[in-house]
Parts: C-alpha cells; structure tokens; sequence
C-alpha cells in the first residue's frame, strides 16, 4: 500500500498496479496511461524529468485510454478560425495547459515540443499555465500538436483570451511605460539637480542645465502626466472633482512657472521641472503598486475563467462534430470524452462517470455521475464517457455565475467606501480653495513663494490616500477570501460580518455532512462489533444504497478486509442478502425481518427503541435467521464542525444551531459540539421568525445555511452565508459562499472581516491625520513642493502597505 | 567645464537608450513570466547529449 505510482505519485492499489522495464530498472504505475506516458517521456530522453519534478507533488494522472482519443476535429478549418492566428508562414495558437504545477512540466513540455520538426517556438508561461506555440502548418497538423501534449500527460484547450484581459494587459504595460520614463526622467533629472544646488545656478552654465532641465521634463510632463491630465479634465467636463484634478494642476502649474522663469531671461525666479519629474514619477509608483495589488487579487477570478472549454462535441442525428461552444444550445446533447472538460451544465442522459469538481468546490474526491444527475461546466470528466443534455452554456454556467459574483463583489461598494467617494468630491474642492487661498495670501509678500506654498498645498492634500483607504482594502480582502475557499457577493456584507455577533447555524449540511455515517452499533453476544462491520460491508460492498455506502467507508475507516461472499440478492427499500461461507444473511429494516418471519427478541426491540429516537434509520443484521446485531445511521459531524464553532465562541460570538429535525436527534448530533443553544424541528418560516426576533433584540445575525428551506433565512439575516455545496436557491440568496464546502472557511472570512473594517478604519485615520498635519505646514511655506512630492506618495504607500497586512497575517489556512 | 556641453546630452542619450531596452523587454513579453523564469534557470540541461543523439528519432 505504501509503494506510489512513478509518474503520477499516486498510491499504488495492489490489485490494478503495472509494471514495465523502462529505463533500466522495473517501475510500477497505476495506470496504463501513466506508464505509456512515462515509457514516451523515457524515450524522447526527457528521464531527468522525474529528477526535476518535486518529489511531493503529485503529477494529474493522464486521461485513462488518452492514446485513442481523437484530436483531429482541431485540423478543421472553422475551429482554428477561433484560435489560430497567421504570420506569414507561422501559425500562432494559445493553449491552456491546465495541469502545469511546477517547473519541471515547464521544461518538460518545452523540451519535447520545441525538438518537434515544425514548431518554431514553444514556450510556456508557468504563471499563467498557459502555452505559446509558433509552428508552421506545411510541416505540423495543429491536431499532432495536441497529440504530442498528450503523450507526455498533458491535456490542452485552445484559449482565447478576451477583450476584457486584454486591455487589462494593455493598460498595466502603459503603466509601467509611464513609470519607467518618469524614472528615467528623475534619475537624470537629479544629477542636474544636484549641480544647480551646489552652485551652478550662479555660473555661466546656468542656462546650460535650465535648458536640459526643460528638455527633460517637458517629455516627461506630457507623456507621464498625461492620464492625470486628462482624467482630471474629463471630471471636470463630467462636472466632478477627481483625485487627478489637483496633481494635474500642481504639475501644470509648476511646469508653466518654470518655464516662464526660463523663456524669460530678465526674471529672477528659479526653475522648479525637478519638482514637476519627481513628483510624477513617485505618485505613478503608487498608481503602479496600487494597479499590481489589485492584479493579483483578480489573478483568482481569471484562473477560474479559464476553466470554461472552448470546444463541444455535440452529437445530432448520431453523428458527432466539434463545434465552438458559442454555437452549442439549451437542449443540445454533448458528448463529454474521459479526460475532458465539461464545457456545458447540464443532465446526463447516458454514461457513467467519475466527475471531479476540485476547482469549483474544492472536493478533492471526484464525484460519481449517473444518468439523471447534474454537472457543472469546468468540471473534469474523469472516468466514462457522457452525454449530456445542455442546459445552460456560457453565461448562464454556474461557473459563469460564479465568476460574475465575485466581480460583483469587487466592484460593489462597501457603504464606507460610498462614503469615501462622496467626500473626494468636497475634498478636492477644499484642497483647491486652500491653494487659492494660500497663493493670495502669499501673492502679497511675493509671487514666486505663493507660488510654491499653494503648488505643496495641492500636491500634499491629493487625496490619494483616502481615496484609496477603502478599494484598496476590499479588493485585497476579496482575494484573500478567494484563496481561502470564499466567494463575497458583496463589500457590504464584509462590513457586516466583522459587526455580527450572533451565528446561526442551519444543522443538516451545514454543520453536519449531509450523508448518512454509521453512528451506532450493537451485536449480540456471539460477535464483536468489528466482526459484525466486517459481515455487514462485506455484503453491503455489493449495493450502491446511501446506508451501504456508510457500512463499506466506515469499514474501510477501520481497515477491515471485506470476505468473499456468494449469492448476492438486492431487495429495494428493504435490505440484501448474501451468503459468507456456510452462513446465510440478511441485512435489512425492522420491516424485511418482519416479513422474513423472524421474530425480534425484546431486548432488540427495546434497544431498537431508544437508538430510533436519535438515529434517522436502523437496519438490521441476521445471520442464518438470527439476529446478530443493528446498526443505526444519521448525519454526522462535519470533521471542522467543532472546531469552527469552539473558535467563533471563543471569539466571543453567540451560537446557536436550527433544525428542521426532530429534537433528540438535534441533540444526538450537536452533543459533540459541547453546550450549544439549539432549537428543533422549525419550519422555514420559523427559522425567518427567530432570526427578526433575534435583530429586534439589537443583534447582528449571520446565518449559515445551504438548503431551499434556508433560503429565506439566509436573506432575512444581516449576512447569509451558504456552503456551495448546497442548493442553488440557497447560493442566491447569501451574501457569501463558501466555496470549498468547508466551515473552516467561515473562521478565514470572519478573519478577513474583521481585519478589513480595522485596516479601513486606519486608512482612513492615517490619510485625515496626514492631511490634518501637513497642510498647514504647506499653507505656511514651510515645506517646499519637492517636500510636499515625497511625503504624499508616503502616505499613500503607507496605505497601501496597511492593506496589505489583510493579505499577511491570516493564521487560519483554508 | 566645457566638458558639460557635452557630457549633459550623453547622459540623456544613454537613459534614452536605457528606456528604450526596458520598453523593449516589456513588450517582448520578458516581464510577463516572473514565476517561470526564477525556477527555469534552476533546471539543468544534462541531457543535452541524449538531445542530440535523439535529434533524429523524433517523438512519434
């Protein structure tokens, strides 16, 4: 049990397990496609790969029969329209490569694909797992190209990145552009500077290093001050005071003096475009500091988008054809290959499989699907194939969904944060008051220091740091929630949760698992309880029944070897039967012995009788007429359940669990949750009920639910938290999800609230206390612009910085 | 000093060229893979023989 597969690391099962010669010595796999994939890698001499892989990590096992699957639909011409660009002789494609998880699949794909006779180039961008290949269509099919990805255990989708990232990508380079000039600029700049400080001013070189000074500040002028520029002159047109309006004017002014002083040769004035340069280069610092923290809070977001396929087998009139997912409809039936992405929600109408839906809710096991059952686009299909009958696609998708929440939630406006972007407004107004107050007052004594004192006004006033106190704060906490398993539909309900001091708890799924577990048993004297397991999930293996399934993973819990057994018989809704050895047993309801004519002893029934008052269902187990023992099933406890629940109350914070159940088996379940409050068998309504009486009694609920019947509540609390797993009216109608199915997250986004609403509020003191400081020290020309210059970036840096400790200091790990 | 006259405009053409490399590596994507670059340089090219004597036999 302890050997791993050599490809894939994969714990080896003893009964399915291969073996081959490759290389030198004997390797075992758990799979053909592994061994296929590692005897190909040994091949093309690509060995040391194994050397480079981390040892931990554990490779994606190749699709199981990969070697068969058809790739050619990518040589047809309609479909490479969507993807394939032409330069000249070179076709270009991006390719998503999904299960790139370390630097060795980077080299690895590299290595194989770039020896290939007709690709020009490959190259692999590990941040974004994303492959660029450059080849020439006269030599390579595009469908070989794939191919080769898949013999070394890579599945590739064409990607094709949208409009929106693109002009993401496009935006953050000309904001680089802009910063790497101003720094040019001021590196130069200061040279000049330094001269002119120590005398140069004076000597005949004087109009020399003005000039300079002008020629290098007027690019910079124009090119990196122009989105301040214009943004500010755009408010205005809107009739809005931005942000950008008072460092436009301070770099305008600044510059419009300087060069007067300069074209005017009798003037006595000095040149201020050092000022100017710097103060640009370091606000466009800030902006670009600002812009990458906020990139990587919506790295998160874009990583699920790319898990949408591209493509569809649709089937029509029993033909299969692979057309582009745009022209896939509700109703179509797709074919849904092993290995593949599901590109559509939808019902399985035929097929079998194992579905893993990891990267959506984060349950590592893939879930079975048979016909009848739901899946959900960007789930991998891991096992058979399915036809699915389509019933959303696109933006409809769940993930689509999904993926819209949690841009909703960055975009959405924390009622702080409203009331931050009501002051700018008012704020600016004041600062350029101030500024025109202090050029009078000064234009008095003399022009040139009223000048300078209202230019630092503006510079240092720019509210930079307010403005940016609150995004700044919500869009790194949203990320940091993202990481930790939890989509926020909103920032109000971030604000809110940090103020909840009340948690109610919905019980089944939400702190229970939503699944039957053997939670009782008692044999009679003949066996022991292990024993009388063993028989039960023996015999059980054979029946797909949510009690069977409980027997079988708590024997395999105990790692009890299951015993061969003969004449396997299914009785629905009532119990199975089976022979073991020499034995005969039945196992079943109260009900199948009845009608098998066995008797129950009283002992048996009486026991029967207090386990019914906390357990959901009891079966029982009879060996040759016999009863030999019972067993009683409920939900249990989620494994996090009593650790959430300890820490929040240790936190401080009221709990308190509702039930639609009967009382004794609420009291059953939560008795491992030690003293908690809890009410019994509520109707939706109900549960709506205690929560309004709750907030009449001035407390902040947080309800967390994830049934229909939680629905009303979830909307009724201050904050509806639903676990993803649960249904999808229940998803609608929270405020936060928690993504991973775990209640583990709901300790991290607690967490995260209530650092954001701190760091906010030190944001926002710290960016007052600053302006409440230095500007009258700027009103008194006690500072002068280039002061003003780097002070205010320091704030706003200082901001920034504080808002990033959302991101740091998270000690619960999702 | 007159060396000013021409050493002000060298250095403005040296930073010229600095930006314009800089510009140059963003576009061609050099900035685009910080993660991938920092551990591709870590992995060696041992196999660089085998390479070359596989040079021929092509993967299938």
């Amino acid at each position: 049990m302890f050997a791993t597969c050599y490809h894939c690391g994969l714990d080896l099962q003893a009964e399915s397990t291969f073996s081959a010669v490759i290389g030198n010595s004997e390797k075992s796999f758990c799979c053909h496609g592994c061994q296929t994939v590692c005897q190909t890698i040994y091949d093309a001499g690509l060995a040391s790969f194994y050397q480079k892989a981390p040892e931990s990590q554990i490779l994606t096992p190749p699709a199981e029969d990969f070697e068969y699957s058809d790739t050619s639909f990518y040589d047809i011409e309609e479909i490479q329209a969507d993807y394939v660009t032409q330069q000249g002789e070179l076709s270009h494609i991006d390719l998503l490569v999904n299960n790139i998880h370390c630097a060795a699949c980077v080299w690895l794909i590299e290595k194989s694909l770039n020896r290939q006779k007709g690709i020009e180039e490959a190259q692999v961008n590990f941040t974004t797992k994303r492959l660029k290949v450059a080849w020439r269509p006269q030599d390579l099919k595009l469908s070989k190209i794939f191919k080769l990805l898949q013999q070394i255990g890579y599945q590739a989708t064409p990607f094709e990145s949208d409009e929106a990232e693109q002009q993401e990508i496009a935006t953050h380079r000309q904001l680089v552009y802009r910063m790497a000039f101003a720094g040019f600029a001021m590196m130069n700049m200061l040279w000049v500077s330094i001269a002119l400080y120590t005398g140069a001013d004076q000597g005949e070189f004087k109009v020399w290093f003005y000039w300079i000074s002008f020629i290098i500040a007027t690019p910079t002028f124009l090119y990196a001050g122009y989105p301040f520029i214009k943004q500010g002159l755009g408010g205005l047109a809107r009739r809005q005071l931005t942000m950008d309006l008072p460092i436009a004017i301070g770099a305008t002014v600044t510059y419009a003096y300087s060069t007067y002083v300069l074209l005017t040769p009798s003037s006595t004035g000095h040149i201020y475009f050092d000022t100017v340069v710097n103060f640009l280069f370091v606000i466009l610092v800030g902006r670009y500091l600002e812009a990458a923290a906020r990139r990587k809070a919506l790295s998160e977001t874009h990583r699920l988008m790319t898990l949408q396929p591209k493509l569809a087998t649709r089937i029509e009139a029993g033909e299969s054809q692979v057309i582009s997912i745009k022209k896939v409809k509700e109703g179509d039936i797709v074919l849904v290959k092993p290995g593949d992405s599901i590109p559509v929600d939808g019902k399985v109408i035929s097929g079998e499989s194992a579905v893993d839906e990891s990267m959506l809710t984060g349950e590592s096991i893939p879930i079975v699907k048979t016909v009848g059952e739901r899946v959900i686009a960007g789930s991998i299909n891991t096992e058979g194939a399915l036809k699915v009958e389509v019933e959303h696609v696109l933006k409809q998708t769940a993930l689509a969904n999904m993926l819209e929440l949690m841009a909703k939630a960055q975009q959405d406006k924390a009622p702080i944060q409203a009331l931050a972007d009501k002051v700018v407004p008012w704020f600016v107004l004041a600062t350029l008051s101030l500024a025109i107050a202090t050029f009078f007052i000064w234009y008095q004594i003399d022009f040139e220091k009223a000048l300078l004192a209202a230019t630092s006004v503006l510079i240092i006033t720019c509210p930079c740091a307010l403005g940016l106190a609150t995004p700044m704060s919500m869009a790194i906490a949203t990320g940091v929630a993202a990481k930790g398993g939890v989509i926020l539909k909103s920032g109000i309900a971030l604000q809110q949760l940090a103020r909840v001091n009340h948690m109610i708890f919905d019980k089944t799924g939400t702190i229970t698992q939503g699944k039957l577990s053997l939670c009782y048993s008692e044999s009679s004297k003949a066996l022991t309880e292990e024993a009388l397991l063993q028989i039960a999930a023996s015999i059980e293996s054979y029946s797909e029944h949510p009690i069977a399934t409980a027997i079988v993973s708590e024997a395999k819990k105990k790692n009890l070897t299951l015993q061969t057994i003969t004449h396997f018989q299914n009785f629905p809704g009532k119990g199975v039967s089976a022979d073991i050895g020499q034995q005969h047993y039945h196992i079943g309801t109260q009900y199948f012995l009845e009608e098998l004519g066995i008797e129950l002893a009283p002992k048996w029934l009486e026991m029967l009788q207090k386990c019914e008052q906390e357990v959901i269902s009891t079966i029982f187990v009879v060996e040759d007429n016999v009863v030999s023992g019972m067993m009683g099933f409920r939900d249990k406890l989620r494994s996090d359940a009593s650790l959430t629940l300890d820490t929040l109350q240790n936190e401080g914070l009221f709990v308190e669990v509702l039930s639609g159940d009967k009382e004794p088996v609420v009291k059953a379940v939560i008795k491992g949750l030690g003293d908690l409050n809890y009410q019994a068998e509520l109707l939706p309504e109900h549960k709506v009920q205690v929560i309004k009486a709750r907030q009449q009694q001035e407390k902040v609920i947080a309800m967390i639910g994830d049934g229909i019947n939680d629905a009303a509540a979830l909307t009724q609390a201050d904050v509806g938290i639903a676990m993803s797993s649960g249904v999808g009216m229940a998803v609608e109608g929270a405020d936060i999800v928690l993504s991973q199915n775990k209640l583990t997250s709901l300790l991290v986004v607690k967490q995260v609230a209530d650092k954001t609403v701190k760091v906010i509020k030190q944001n926002l003191v710290l960016s007052l206390s600053y302006n409440i400081i230095m500007v009258p020290l700027a009103m008194m020309a006690i500072i002068n612009p280039l002061v003003a210059a780097i002070t205010m970036p320091i704030s706003s840096l200082l901001v920034i910085a504080n808002a990033s400790r959302i991101q740091t200091s998270n000690k619960v790990s999702g | 000093m007159e060396v000013i006259y021409g050493l002000l405009p060298g250095m403005l053409i040296l930073g010229v060229i600095g930006v314009a490399v800089f510009i140059w590596a963003v576009k061609s994507g050099q900035y685009d893979d910080l993660d991938g670059a920092a551990h591709r340089v870590l992995l060696d090219e041992e196999n660089d023989d085998t390479d070359q004597n596989d040079e021929q036999e092509k993967l299938k």
